[in-house]
């Protein structure tokens, strides 16, 4: 059960309703020593670690044409089913692929 | 995109995200990568009691590992508890190459038995024909930054800048001159699962 410990903790992001302030933190987790044991049995990555340290360096506003783009609000909707799940943002390597926004 | 949200705010969807790194391949296999996924998607609230159970059976042999079909059965049924799902995979490129096509067949599989699951993907020009082999339609966005989005980077790095009295106006005019000019020559990802994952968010806190 997810909840605060002082003992044996593990963090995860948890990109849910149960969000903070996005614009600083990313919000955590906290799971007992039971269910962090679990966690660290289904993986030992921590996908939260990376993206609390991309959204640090982002830059506010950078990329946000791609989410006002036709293709991406089709995506987002999800009407077309299984047939159109995958939305591919192709780019060549550069600077700031990750970071600029 | 906010009217998209405000649009979808009842179905609450939930996310899964992934940072691939070639200096990680190895941490990187393909059920370390869905196991990651699984505990974001189950991450909020009480742990399902189909991984709890299989949890205590892998304890029973030793702790062993969960499998790749361990880790899908489980993520099916998660994701089939919830009203939508989001699994971004930043720099597919940079994925182990031969666990690629593993991967791309269990996203292919879980949007096949959860076809309100969406699979956001970013990557490399070359990673897009592989994603093509397994989906049979892929919606391409080629991204580039513009230029108001390189001047806005460059003003923050500016006023970052620990010694701001070291560049006047004029050198600062011509490095950004420079700069927009090699740009324009490049094709530029600027647009990360991180950007997506705050879109997804920020309506629902």
């Amino acid at each position: 059960m997810a909840q605060t410990t002082n003992a044996h903790r593990i963090k995860l992001g948890d990109s849910n309703t149960d969000c903070g302030n996005v614009n600083n933190s990313f919000n955590t987790t906290v799971y007992n020593s039971g269910d962090a044991e679990i966690m660290r049995w289904l993986s030992p990555l921590e996908p939260g670690d990376r993206h609390n340290s991309v959204r640090a360096a982002r830059h506010e506003g950078v990329g946000d044409w791609l989410l006002e783009t036709t293709e991406f609000r089709d995506w987002m909707g999800g009407e077309g089913g299984a047939d159109e799940a995958v939305l591919f943002c192709s780019g060549n390597p550069g600077v700031g692929k990750t970071h600029l926004r | 995109m906010d009217c998209v949200i405000r649009r979808r705010r009842e179905v609450k969807p939930l996310h899964g995200w992934l940072y691939c790194d070639y200096l990680a391949q190895q941490e990187q296999a393909i059920a370390g990568v869905l196991g990651a996924i699984l505990k974001q998607v189950v991450g909020r609230g009480d742990l399902p009691k189909d991984i709890r159970e299989a949890f205590q059976k892998a304890k029973m042999v030793g702790g062993r590992r969960p499998l790749l079909a361990d880790l899908m059965r489980m993520l099916r049924i998660a994701i089939d508890s919830l009203p939508q799902v989001f699994i971004c995979i930043d720099a597919l490129d940079e994925y182990l190459p031969k666990e690629l096509p593993v991967l791309l067949k269990s996203l292919r599989d879980i949007v096949r038995g959860s076809p309100m699951t969406r699979i956001f993907l970013t990557g490399r020009p070359h990673v897009e024909e592989a994603a093509r082999r397994y989906f049979t339609k892929v919606v391409v966005i080629p991204v580039s930054p513009s230029q108001d989005d390189i001047v806005n980077y460059l003003e923050m790095r500016r006023e970052r800048d620990d010694e701001p009295g070291a560049m006047d106006n004029e050198l600062w005019a011509d490095i950004v001159k420079i700069i927009l000019e090699k740009m324009s020559d490049m094709c530029v990802g600027a647009f990360g699962v991180s950007a997506l994952s705050t879109m997804l968010t920020k309506d629902y806190m």
